[in-house]
């Protein structure tokens, strides 16, 4: 008989993840719901900190990295050290993980708001957080390993394949895209401009959303939907397949997001296939999942923890059905910039991560509290609820999508635009905001009453962690007949290994390309590096999230060449370092705004929108006229900018103040014309915002 | 160095060949290793999170 190591599982870290994605996550839906309503009423934007612009990089930030990453260890953590009968590596790497992680979550929550961003989607956070993420990141993969090398269990079950996956991914798509050169403590230059710029993002944007949101979830998937169905997954082959197949493909469906742009088109029609090839191995997941249940219906009317996991796991179903059909460029020509992404992304998040995160912490709380769940009434409750919320969001959004897209590019039959005041596409959809934001409340008051159901349930119990018993893990004696795949299954650094260079391939074949190759990014004489003044406007413009509302990105249609002015080439980008592309558009694209307007038109507008744009649901900026312009950093940003090849004069830094004033001088003069007349207007931060914007699109525009 | 290389390499259309080639031999390579899987095995990785802790 073998001798019995006994040891104690850590459960109380378990609970430490799962309380923090219980709140972090009703944190994330009420700065949802809270920026859902500054678009039907503007005057919510009552502090430059509760600007839509700084909360949505907030939201999103709060939804992916804070609730669904404390998800994803809160769940990592409990199946990991049960799959591999061994507790975690290390007691304090794990604490680590925990603290470390809280406070980036609390480090975030302080430093969007005021501003502090990279204007990245999904990546805003400042150089010292990105520093931050990757220490904890990677002790978050030393205690797995440390965990798998002394494992009891020989092989690797699924799920552990994906949160292997999961680690290394994130790992190397959070540091390429974090590589910045500081500026300052808290500001910093991304190595990357324009094309290139545009195209690490989606590489990281997409994958963030692949491997931070999917991969890590589907081995949850793999893992606690067995358990509560109380019955193996349906194939464990088809898993294996499904599993090799979406980390493989995945990698490469990032330009999607880029379709129609300036991106050459080779990188754009990569997108489109290797999205449309990812219905196969995420449909091989879904129907995986749901075949679980075979013999198990009749439970799902009753237990809520399974309604729970069908709704997550069909929702995984529709969106990766919907979205490499968005990424098919005739969908996406009328898909993209509107409120058609933010239902898809919604399917997603809500349903697909939010159900299952609930679902799991229904299972979870119960058996690590050592009791029964307080109320399965309410959690039934809150299922409905929940899906309601979630259908009271998507459907006005797509049919806010589909009204906005068809008003851009109406026509009347003389052949001008139906819609010529951009406005007017927007105040349309007002109505759909509102439900929205109704639809957001009410899947946060489901949250809020899974909070109190599991309050009431932990009441009282306390987490003690739980003594067991195995064997040791024994030798492995290679059987007659192993194949290789049998070799890499029991071996976590062969795992980690394979499936690093699988998403490698896909990232340097698409990235390296764009980055040597010339020809890729056509240059234009006429563009010129941006003055010092119009640099610090266009950091204002980060600053104020302008880019979370605003596209700089003409696509070459009629409907938008009519509106806008030429279409955008890539050219035109080499000097932005970050591009401003956006990837939604409330209102207009910016990349022609250059010389439409006066310059007072623009303080006007700033001041208060709805003085130039009746109706206008901008918030109003008026702060820009009050404060001072910093431009301490202006030569430190123009030294940054000539290492990466930006050709400003040699020297220029140190005159670079001088050019900045003579601007500022003329941009008051103007407005002095047209009898704006302020105290020290040369210093404030609106004159540096009003040169950019007067500059935008301006150098390669056909005379 | 690595510019030259890519430039000389005449256009990209390598590289989408070259990627769904290699996504081929991914996806053909899983499934012949999968069929040829013994069934005990497979039963054995798909009951791992069912079992219950051993006290």
């Amino acid at each position: 008989m073998n001798q019995k190591d006994i040891f104690k599982y850590d459960d109380k870290i378990v609970r430490n993840f799962a309380i923090a994605t219980a709140v972090w996550g009703v944190v994330a839906m009420l700065v949802g719901v809270y920026v859902a309503f500054e678009l039907v009423f503007p005057s919510l934007n009552v502090l430059p900190e509760l600007t839509f612009g700084r909360l949505r990089p907030l939201h999103t930030n709060a939804a992916i990295f804070a609730f669904v990453g404390n998800g994803i260890f809160a769940g990592t953590y409990y199946s990991l050290q049960r799959l591999l009968k061994a507790r975690m590596w290390s007691n304090f790497l794990s604490s680590f993980n925990f603290w470390g992680w809280q406070a980036i979550i609390v480090a975030a929550a302080i430093s969007l708001p005021l501003g502090l961003t990279s204007s990245h989607e999904y990546a805003e956070l400042e150089w010292p957080i990105d520093i931050a993420i990757a220490l904890v990141w990677i002790a978050f993969g030393v205690n797995m390993f440390g965990t798998l090398i002394k494992r009891r269990e020989q092989h690797l079950y699924v799920a552990i394949w994906f949160y292997i996956a999961t680690c290394v991914t994130v790992t190397v798509l959070h540091v390429v895209r974090s590589l910045e050169i500081p500026v300052s403590i808290m500001d910093s230059i991304p190595v990357f401009a324009g094309v290139q710029d545009a195209l690490v993002q989606w590489w990281y944007g997409h994958n963030a959303v692949a491997f931070f949101l999917t991969t890590p979830y589907l081995g949850l998937m793999y893992y606690f939907l067995p358990k509560a169905a109380k019955r193996p997954v349906y194939s464990y082959k088809l898993s294996i397949i499904h599993f090799w197949g979406l980390i493989f493909i995945y990698i490469w469906a990032g330009p999607h997001h880029l379709l129609y742009t300036s991106l050459p088109d080779w990188a754009q029609s990569l997108g489109t296939v290797f999205s449309l090839m990812l219905i196969a191995p995420s449909w091989g997941g879904m129907l995986n999942g749901l075949l679980t249940l075979r013999g198990a219906w009749d439970r799902v009317r009753t237990d809520p923890i399974l309604k729970f996991f069908v709704v997550a796991v069909s929702a995984y179903g529709m969106s990766t059905l919907e979205g490499p059909l968005l990424a098919i460029k005739s969908i996406n020509a009328i898909s993209h910039y509107t409120d058609w992404t933010v239902a898809h992304v919604h399917v997603g998040t809500l349903g697909w991560n939010g159900m299952l995160t609930f679902g799991m912490l229904y299972w979870l709380i119960p058996r690590l509290y050592s009791t029964k769940l307080h109320s399965v009434k309410l959690a039934n409750a809150h299922f409905w609820i929940a899906t309601l919320g979630t259908v009271f969001y998507v459907v006005p959004m797509y049919w806010a999508g589909w009204t906005q897209s068809m008003m851009w590019k109406a026509f009347t039959p003389e052949g001008f635009l139906k819609y010529g005041n951009f406005l007017e596409t927007v105040t349309q959809i007002i109505p759909m905001y509102a439900i929205r934001g109704i639809g957001g409340t009410i899947y946060l008051l489901g949250a809020i009453l899974m909070i109190y159901n599991l309050y009431m349930t932990a009441k009282g119990h306390r987490v003690e962690d739980k003594e067991v018993a195995y064997p040791p893990r024994e030798k492995h004696i290679k059987e007659k007949g192993e194949y290789w795949h049998k070799w890499i299954e029991r071996k976590p650094i062969q795992m980690l290994l394979l499936a690093t260079v699988l998403v490698l391939i896909g990232g340097i074949i698409e990235i390296l390309p764009m980055v040597f190759i010339d020809k890729n990014v056509p240059k234009i004489a006429s563009v010129q590096p941006y003055t010092p003044l119009e640099l610090e406007g266009r950091d204002i413009y980060i600053r104020e999230g302008c880019n979370n509302c605003h596209s700089q990105m003409i696509r070459p249609f009629r409907s938008e060449t009519e509106r806008y002015g030429d279409f955008s080439k890539s050219g035109e980008f080499v000097n932005d370092f970050p591009h401003l592309w956006g990837s939604k558009r409330t209102g207009p694209d910016l990349h022609r705004l250059g010389g439409k307007y006066p310059d007072s038109w623009h303080y006007n507008h700033m001041i208060d929108p709805t003085s130039m744009s009746p109706g206008s649901i901008m918030p109003a900026y008026d702060w820009l006229a009050k404060d001072d312009l910093d431009t301490k950093y202006t030569a430190a940003k123009i030294r940054v900018m000539q290492t990466l090849g930006v050709p400003y004069e040699h020297g220029y830094a140190d005159i670079a103040l001088d050019d900045l004033s003579a601007q500022a001088q003329v941009i008051v003069e103007n407005l002095a014309a047209d009898g704006i007349d302020q105290e020290n207007l040369a210093q404030k931060e609106i004159v540096a915002l009003i040169a950019y914007l007067q500059r935008l699109g301006v150098d390669a525009r056909p005379k | 160095m690595y510019k030259y290389i890519l430039d000389v390499a005449g256009g990209i259309n390598w590289m989408a060949l070259f990627a769904l080639m290699t996504f081929l031999f991914v996806f053909v390579t899983s499934i012949i290793l999968v069929f040829r899987k013994n069934n005990d095995h497979i039963n054995h990785m798909a009951s791992l999170p069912l079992e219950e802790d051993q006290n």
